[in-house]
C-alpha cells in the first residue's frame, strides 16, 4: 500500500469521517426537535430559525435531515455489518471444507440471490410489518449472500494457493488456519464488499421508506422527506430537493471512498495509458541523420529502454548487435536481463509505459535500403508487422484469442497483408508445414481444443505466413515439456533452412538450446550485452566471467558439486556504479566497481565487457 | 450446445420449484396466521368466526403437505389462486401487468446497452484521458443517485416546471402508439441512467483487463489493424463479464422497478406487488414473486446460454 | 537398503473428478496408477517426468495432503490413514514439504520469520522466545541474513525465498521432505544455489528427501535413486546414476534424447513424435506405446508390470521388451 494510494483515500475518507461524525453528535447540536409539527409555518421558506425551511407539517428540515442521517446510516450500517459477519463465515466454511458443508452454506446463499433484491425485502416486511428492526434483518438478509458469494470465492482460490497448504503440512489445525492465514488475506475484497453494501443498503433503505415501507413515521428519514415533498411539490420544490442532495451526496462518497479504496487494496486495475495499437507516432523523433546503409538483415545500435519518468532506470542499455540473412542469432540472459525487451523493441511492441531512450533499430530492405524501426510511424511499422517482421512467444496458450478458431487467426496474418484469394487453402497448407496432423480440422479447432505444443506450431504457422525476412521467437519452448520442446526446436530448425534467407533472432534462457539452434550469441546481463560471439567459440572459451559461470552452473556436468552464482541480479533502480556484474563475480577487482567496463574485442567476430578477459583464457 | 442447452434448462426448472416451494414455506411457516393478519384492522382483534370462515375458504385447515401439493398443482395449471381483496383471478392480473413492466426493463436495458457498451469501450481505449476522466466522473454520479430520486426530479423539472413531457400514466400500444412510447420514455430513461452507468464502468474495466491480454499483442504482431483488434480481440474478449453484469441488473429489475412504477404511475407488476404487500394478501404476494423467480431463474437460463455462444470453451466444457 | 523403509507408498491411485453438472459426474481423470514407492531414512530419491505423469500428485498423497483413491501409505510402519486426525497432525512434525512456487508459498501478510516459526509453536518444540533463536539458526543455515527476519516475504528475491521455504521446511526437524519442483520457477544460476543448499543440508541432517522434478540433469546430481513417470504410472525406477548412464526404457531414453545439452551442437531432431496424450482419456496397455519406437501390437493389450531386471539390484522396469533392451 503506497503513499500515493492513501493520499487518494484522503479526499473521500476526510468526506465520509465528516459525515459520520455530524450524524454522531446530532443529538447535541442546537436544532429543533425534528418531529414537532408547526401548522403555522407550514411549507415556510428558509429563514434565520429554520435554515433550510419547514416542511409540510411546519417540521425544521435540517433538524429533520441530520436526524434521518442518523436512521438512515445506522440502519445501514448495522445491516450491512451482520450481513458481513454472517455471509463471511458461511461463505468462508463452505469455501474451505467444501463438500457438505459447502452445499448447506454457499448453495443455500445462492437460493436467496435467486429472488431479486427488492422483491425478497418486499417479502420480509410482509411476514413481519415495517420498522427499523425488520428493516435491517430484511437488509442483513440480503447482503448476505453477496458476502458469502465473495468469501467463497476468494477463499477457493486462497485455500488452493501452496502457502496455505503449507499451513496444513505443518500440521496446523483448521482454525488457525481459518482466522490467521485465510482471513487476512482474503480482507481485502471483503472491506470493499463491506463499504459498496453500505451504500446499497442505504440505497435500498431510502427506496423502501419512499414506499412506505421502511422507517415508519413520523420518524425522520430520507427516502420519508421525499416522499412527503412529493405531494406538495409545486408549492414547495425546494422541499424535495435537500433530501435527495443528501442522499445523493452521501451515496456519491461512500461510492469513491470504494472506488479509492479498492484501487489502494488491489492495484492491478490501474490505468495503463493507451494501447500501443492506437498510437500513430513513431517511438522516437526524426533523426538529423539519414539511415547509412548497412550490411547484413539487421542492426541494433545503442538501444536503451527506460521505465516512465525523467529518471526512469533503463531496463536495456545501449544495446547493439547485428544479424545477417539467414543467421540464428540467440540472446541469451537470466530474469531481468532485458532479453524480451530487447526483442519487443524490435517489433515495436513495448509495453505502453515503458519508453525508447534512444538507439537505432536499422532492418535492410529487399533492395538493400535499411529503415531505422524506432522512426517508423506506427501505420508503417503495422505493414512490416507480420509481413517483414514476425514474432513467436513465449506462452502459447496466453497468445492465442480462446474465443477465435485458430484458422481465423492463422488468416489473419494474410488478410492483414493484403491477401484476399485462396487464404482458406493458405492457411491448411501452412498448417500442414508446421506439422499439424490433419490440418483441416485443425484450422477449425479452437485454441483449448489443441495441445501447449499444437498451439505454439499454430503460433509458428501465423508468424511464417508472409514469408518473413525476421523471426523473432522469445523463449518459445520455455512453456512446453522436454520432448515438445525438441520438436518445436527441430521444426524452428527446418523452417529456416527452407526459408533460405530468414534470420531468426531467438530469445532464451536456456544455454543449452542455444547450443542446438544458433549459429552466433549475445549475453545479457542486467540489461547490458556482456559477450558476443559465434556459438561454438563462446561456449570453447567464455570471454566474460559470466558467460563462464552460467555454463558452469547448468547441471549437466559430471561434477559432484554445481557450481552457482552467489546473489541475485540487481533491481534496475539499484545498479551498482561499475561493472553490474562485480558484486557476484569471482574475478572482480577494485577497479571493476568504480567504473563501468566498455565492450572491447577479444578476437575478431568477438565481444566482451569485461577487464579482465585476458585472465580468463 | 444442444446438450449443454437441455442440461442448463433442467437445471433452471429444478430452480424455479425450489424457489416455489420455498416460498410457500417460509409463508406458511412463520409464526402468525395469514388469515387472522388479514381481518386484524388497527390492532384490533379480529371476529373469531370471520377468522374460522376465512380459514376454511382459503384451505388453511388443510394439513401442510395437502396445502402444498394443491399449490404445486395450480401453479402447474398456471392457476394462482385468488385475491383475498377482490376474488379477482390473480393469473388473469400477472398476465395484463407483467408486459407491462417487461416492456419497461426491457426498453431502460437497451438503452443503458446502447450508451454504456460503446462509452466503456472508448473510455478503456483512452484510459486516463481527458475524455476517459469525464466519462467516468459522469458515471460515478449517476450510479450515486437514487432511481427514485431520479424519477422524482425528473417529474419535477422536467414535467412540472418545464411542462415538456406528462408527469406519468399509461396508454395502451394499441390504443395510442405515439403516446404510449412517450409516456415510457420517462420512466424506462429513468432506470437507465444508473444501469448505463453500470455497464459503462464494467465495459471500461473489462476492456481495460483484456488489453493487457498477450493475444492482443500477437494480434498486433500479426499486422492485424487497430479497428480489427478491437473488435476481433478486445470487445469480444471483454462481454462475458458485461453479459453477467447485466443480466444481474435486469434481474433485479424484475423486482425493483416499484419505485419507478410508483413514481411515474407506470400500471406494472411491481405496483400490484406493493398493492398486495400493503394489503396482505398473501395468495397475491405468493403468485408474484413465483413469476418473478421464474422470469429471474430464466434469465440466467439465457445468460448462460449466451456464454456458451461468446465463448467455445463455455460450449465444450 | 535392507532396512524397512522410513515411508512407503503401495499401490497409490488418485482419481479427480471433472464436475460435470449438478446431476452428473464426470467421467473420472486418473492422475495417479497403482504406483508402488518406498523411501529409506537418508536417502534421496528423484520423481522424473513430464506434466501430467502424476508426479506433483504422489507428492502430495505421501504427505497425506490430499488422500490416495486406493492404496496405502505408511510411515515408520503405521498407515497415515487409520491414524486419528491428532496423531496424524503431530506426526506431521516429521515430515515436512518444499513448494514449487516461490511466490505462491509464503503468505504474503505475514513477517518470514513469524512464518518459519509456526511449525515450532503448533508443535511445541520451544517457547516463544527460544522460537527467536530457533528461526535465527535457521536463516543463517539457510544462508539467509537473520535479521531479516521481520521482513515480509515480497521484500525477498526468487531465490531467497526458496531458501526460506527450506527454512520452514527444517523448522520442525523433519526426517523426510518433500521437494515439488523446487527449482523450476528460478534462474539457472539460482538453480544451482538451490540445489546445492538441499545437498548440503541432506549431508548434514541425514535427512529423506522426495525431489520431484522434469529435469533429469538435476535429479542425478541430488539424487540416490530416481523414478521415470509417464501418465500416472512409473515406468523405470533404479540408482540415478546407472538410469542417466544407461537408460532402460524407451521413455527414458528419449526423454534424456530431448533434453538439449551445452555439448551438442547441430541441428536438433526430435527422438519422439506426439505429445503426451490426454490423462482423461490414457492409451490401453502400455500407456507409452503411442509414441514408443519399439511399440508392437502386443502392447497395447496389457499394462506392462514394474518388474525387477535381473542382475541389476534396484533397477524396476515396465516394458514388454524389457529383455531386448538391456
Amino acid at each position: 500500500m503506497g503513499h500515493g494510494g492513501l493520499r487518494r483515500l484522503a479526499l473521500p475518507g476526510g468526506l465520509l469521517a465528516g459525515i459520520l461524525l455530524l450524524a454522531l453528535i446530532t443529538p447535541w447540536l442546537p436544532l429543533p426537535d425534528p418531529v414537532r409539527q408547526d401548522i403555522a409555518g407550514r411549507l415556510a421558506a428558509p429563514a434565520a430559525a429554520h435554515w433550510l425551511g419547514q416542511d409540510e407539517y411546519g417540521r425544521d428540515v435540517l433538524s429533520r435531515i441530520l436526524w434521518g442521517a442518523r436512521v438512515s446510516l445506522s440502519v445501514a450500517f448495522a445491516a450491512s455489518l451482520l450481513a458481513a459477519v454472517a455471509g463471511t463465515l458461511l461463505g468462508i466454511l463452505g469455501g474451505y471444507f467444501r463438500g457438505v458443508v459447502e452445499l448447506l452454506t454457499v448453495r443455500v446463499a445462492e437460493v436467496v440471490l435467486c429472488f431479486p433484491p427488492l422483491l425478497l425485502a418486499l417479502l420480509v416486511v410482509t411476514l413481519l410489518g415495517p420498522g427499523a428492526t425488520t428493516l435491517i434483518l430484511s437488509l442483513a438478509i440480503l447482503f448476505a449472500p453477496g458476502f458469502a458469494r465473495v468469501a467463497y470465492a476468494e477463499t477457493l482460490s486462497a485455500r488452493a494457493l501452496d502457502y496455505v497448504t503449507a499451513q496444513q503440512a505443518l500440521g496446523a489445525r483448521s482454525g488457525r488456519i481459518l482466522i490467521r492465514t485465510l482471513l487476512p488475506n482474503i480482507a481485502p475484497p471483503l472491506i470493499v464488499q463491506f463499504s459498496l453494501t453500505i451504500a446499497a443498503a442505504l440505497l435500498l433503505e431510502s427506496g423502501l421508506s419512499f414506499l412506505g415501507l421502511g422507517v415508519v413515521p413520523p420518524s425522520p428519514s430520507w427516502g420519508l422527506m421525499i416522499r412527503g415533498a412529493r405531494a406538495t411539490m409545486e408549492q414547495a420544490p425546494l422541499l424535495l430537493l435537500w433530501p435527495c442532495l443528501a442522499l445523493s451526496g452521501v451515496v456519491l462518497v461512500l461510492n469513491l471512498f470504494c472506488d479509492r479504496l479498492r484501487d489502494v487494496l488491489d492495484p492491478r486495475g490501474r490505468t495503463q495509458g493507451r494501447p500501443g495499437f492506437l498510437r500513430r507516432i513513431a517511438a522516437l523523433p526524426t533523426p538529423a541523420s539519414p539511415a547509412s546503409a548497412v550490411p547484413g538483415l539487421l542492426a541494433v545500435e545503442g538501444l536503451t529502454v527506460a521505465l516512465p519518468g525523467p529518471a526512469g532506470a533503463p531496463l536495456v542499455r545501449d544495446v547493439g548487435f547485428t544479424l545477417a540473412p539467414g543467421e540464428t542469432l540467440a540472446i541469451v540472459g537470466e530474469s531481468g536481463s532485458g532479453k524480451t525487451m530487447t526483442a519487443l523493441a524490435i517489433m515495436g511492441l513495448l509495453p505502453g509505459e515503458l519508453r525508447v531512450v534512444s538507439g537505432r533499430i536499422l532492418l535492410t530492405d529487399d533492395d538493400g535500403r535499411a529503415r531505422d524501426l524506432l522512426r517508423l510511424p506506427e501505420q508503417a511499422l503495422r505493414r512490416l508487422r507480420g509481413n517483414d517482421l514476425a514474432m513467436v512467444f513465449q506462452d502459447p496458450s496466453a497468445s492465442l484469442n480462446p474465443l477465435l478458431r485458430v484458422g481465423v487467426q492463422v488468416a489473419e496474418s494474410l488478410h492483414a497483408h493484403g491477401a484476399t484469394e485462396d487464404v482458406q487453402a493458405r492457411v491448411v497448407a501452412l498448417l500442414r508445414e508446421v506439422g499439424l496432423p490433419d490440418p483441416e480440422r485443425a484450422a477449425r479447432a479452437y485454441p483449448h481444443e489443441l495441445s501447449g505444443g499444437q498451439r505454439q506450431r499454430v503460433m509458428i504457422a501465423a508468424a511464417v505466413a508472409n514469408q518473413p525476412r525476421l523471426l523473432l521467437a522469445d523463449e518459445p519452448t520455455t512453456a512446453l515439456d522436454v520432448t515438445v520442446q525438441a520438436q518445436i526446436l527441430a521444426l524452428l530448425a527446418a523452417l529456416k533452412r527452407a526459408g533460405g534467407a530468414m534470420g531468426m533472432v531467438f530469445v532464451t534462457h536456456n544455454l543449452a538450446v542455444v547450443a542446438e539452434i544458433a549459429d552466433r550469441l549475445v549475453v545479457m546481463y542486467a540489461g547490458e550485452v556482456v559477450e558476443e560471439g559465434p556459438v561454438t567459440e563462446v561456449f570453447a572459451a567464455p570471454r566474460h566471467p559470466y558467460t563462464a559461470a552460467l555454463m558452469a552452473s547448468m547441471p549437466e556436468g559430471e561434477a559432484e558439486r554445481l557450481s552457482a552464482i552467489p546473489g541475485a541480479v540487481p533491481q534496475p533502480w539499484a545498479m551498482p556504479a561499475g561493472c553490474r556484474f562485480a558484486p557476484r563475480c569471482d574475478f572482480a577487482i577494485e577497479a571493476c566497481r568504480t567504473a563501468p567496463p566498455a565492450l572491447v574485442a577479444p578476437a575478431p567476430g568477438r565481444r566482451t565487457r569485461c577487464l579482465r578477459w585476458k585472465e580468463l583464457a | 450446445m444442444l446438450g449443454f442447452a437441455a442440461r442448463r434448462l433442467l437445471v433452471s426448472i429444478g430452480l424455479v420449484w425450489l424457489v416455489a416451494s420455498l416460498v410457500f414455506l417460509v409463508i406458511h411457516l412463520i409464526p402468525g396466521d395469514p388469515a387472522e393478519l388479514l381481518l386484524s384492522q388497527g390492532g384490533i382483534a379480529p371476529d373469531p368466526a370471520a377468522v374460522e370462515e376465512l380459514r376454511e375458504r382459503l384451505g388453511l385447515n388443510q394439513p401442510l403437505w395437502q396445502q402444498y401439493a394443491t399449490y404445486l398443482g395450480g401453479l402447474l395449471q398456471g392457476d394462482f389462486g385468488y385475491s383475498l381483496q377482490d376474488e379477482h383471478p390473480i393469473a388473469e392480473e400477472i398476465a395484463l401487468r407483467l408486459p407491462r413492466t417487461l416492456e419497461l426493463v426491457g426498453a431502460a436495458g437497451l438503452i443503458a446497452v446502447l450508451l454504456g457498451l460503446p462509452l466503456g469501450t472508448v473510455a478503456a481505449l483512452r484510459a486516463g484521458g481527458l475524455l476517459d476522466r469525464m466519462l467516468s466522473a459522469v458515471a460515478a454520479l449517476a450510479l450515486s443517485v437514487p432511481v427514485f430520486v431520479v424519477g422524482t426530479l425528473a417529474v419535477l423539472v422536467l414535467a412540472q416546471q418545464l411542462k415538456l413531457v406528462p408527469a406519468g400514466g399509461y396508454v395502451p400500444l394499441a390504443q395510442d402508439p405515439l403516446r404510449h412510447l412517450g409516456l415510457l420514455l420517462m420512466p424506462a430513461g429513468t432506470i437507465a441512467v444508473g444501469l448505463s452507468a453500470v455497464v459503462f464502468r464494467v465495459t471500461r474495466s473489462s476492456v481495460l483487463e483484456v488489453l493487457q491480454r498477450e493475444h492482443v499483442r500477437a494480434a498486433q504482431a500479426r499486422g492485424t489493424p487497430p479497428a480489427a483488434i478491437i473488435r476481433r480481440h478486445v470487445v469480444r474478449n471483454a462481454l462475458t463479464p458485461v453479459v453477467t453484469v447485466i443480466a444481474l441488473h435486469l434481474g433485479t429489475l424484475l423486482g425493483g422497478t416499484v419505485l419507478v412504477e410508483f413514481v411515474f404511475n407506470w400500471p406494472g407488476l411491481s405496483g400490484y406487488l406493493v398493492r398486495s404487500v400493503e394489503a396482505r394478501d398473501y395468495p397475491e404476494v405468493l403468485g408474484i414473486v413465483v413469476v418473478i423467480s421464474a422470469l429471474f431463474v430464466l434469465l440466467n437460463f439465457v445468460v448462460d446460454l449466451l456464454y456458451a455462444v461468446i465463448d467455445p470453451r463455455v460450449r465444450h466444457g | 537398503m535392507s532396512a524397512a523403509p522410513l515411508l512407503r507408498g503401495e499401490g497409490l491411485t488418485r482419481a479427480f473428478h471433472r464436475r460435470g453438472g449438478l446431476f452428473r459426474r464426470g467421467a473420472p481423470v486418473m492422475a495417479l496408477r497403482g504406483v508402488d514407492i518406498a523411501v529409506h531414512g537418508g536417502e534421496a530419491v528423484g520423481v522424473v517426468g513430464e506434466s501430467g505423469c502424476g508426479k506433483s500428485t504422489l507428492g502430495r498423497i505421501l504427505l497425506r495432503l490430499m488422500p490416495p483413491s486406493a492404496g496405502r501409505v505408511i510411515f515408520e510402519g503405521e498407515d497415515l490413514a487409520a491414524l486419528p486426525a491428532a496423531r496424524l497432525r503431530a506426526l506431521r512434525r516429521r515430515m515436512q514439504m518444499v513448494f514449487q512456487d516461490p511466490y505462491g508459498s509464503l503468505d504474503p501478510r505475514r513477517s518470514v520469520g513469524a512464518q518459519i516459526a509456526d511449525g515450532i509453536l503448533i508443535h511445541g518444540l520451544a517457547g516463544k522466545a527460544e522460537a527467536g533463536e530457533r528461526v535465527t539458526a535457521l536463516l543463517h543455515q539457510v544462508g539467509l541474513d537473520p535479521d531479516h527476519a521481520r521482513r515480509l516475504p515480497h521484500e525477498f528475491s526468487g531465490g531467497q525465498r526458496q531458501r526460506l521455504a527450506v527454512a520452514r521446511a527444517l523448522a520442525t526437524r523433519p526426517d523426510f521432505i518433500v521437494a515439488d519442483e523446487p527449482v523450476s520457477a528460478l534462474d539457472v544460476s539460482i538453480q544451482a544455489q538451490v540445489v546445492n543448499l538441499l545437498a548440503d543440508l541432506r549431508a548434514e541432517l541425514g535427512l529423506a528427501l522426495l525431489f520431484i522434478s522434469h529435469d533429469l540433469h538435476v535429479v542425478r546430481h541430488l539424487c540416490d535413486r530416481v523414478v521415470v513417470m509417464y501418465l500416472g504410472r512409473v515406468m523405470e525406477e533404479g540408482r540415478a546414476s546407472e538410469v542417466f548412464h544407461a537408460p532402460l526404457h524407451p521413455y527414458t531414453r528419449a526423454l534424456l534424447a530431448a533434453s538439449p545439452s551445452l555439448r551438442r551442437r547441430g541441428n536438433p531432431v526430435a527422438p519422439l513424435a506426439g505429445e503426451v496424450p490426454s490423462i482423461a482419456n490414457p492409451p490401453s496397455g502400455c500407456v507409452f506405446r503411442t509414441r514408443c519406437g519399439l511399440a508392437q501390437p502386443a502392447c497395447a493389450e496389457a499394462v506392462p508390470p514394474l518388474e525387477p531386471m535381473p542382475g541389476a539390484p534396484g533397477r524396476r522396469l515396465a516394458c514388454r521388451r524389457a529383455a531386448e533392451l538391456g
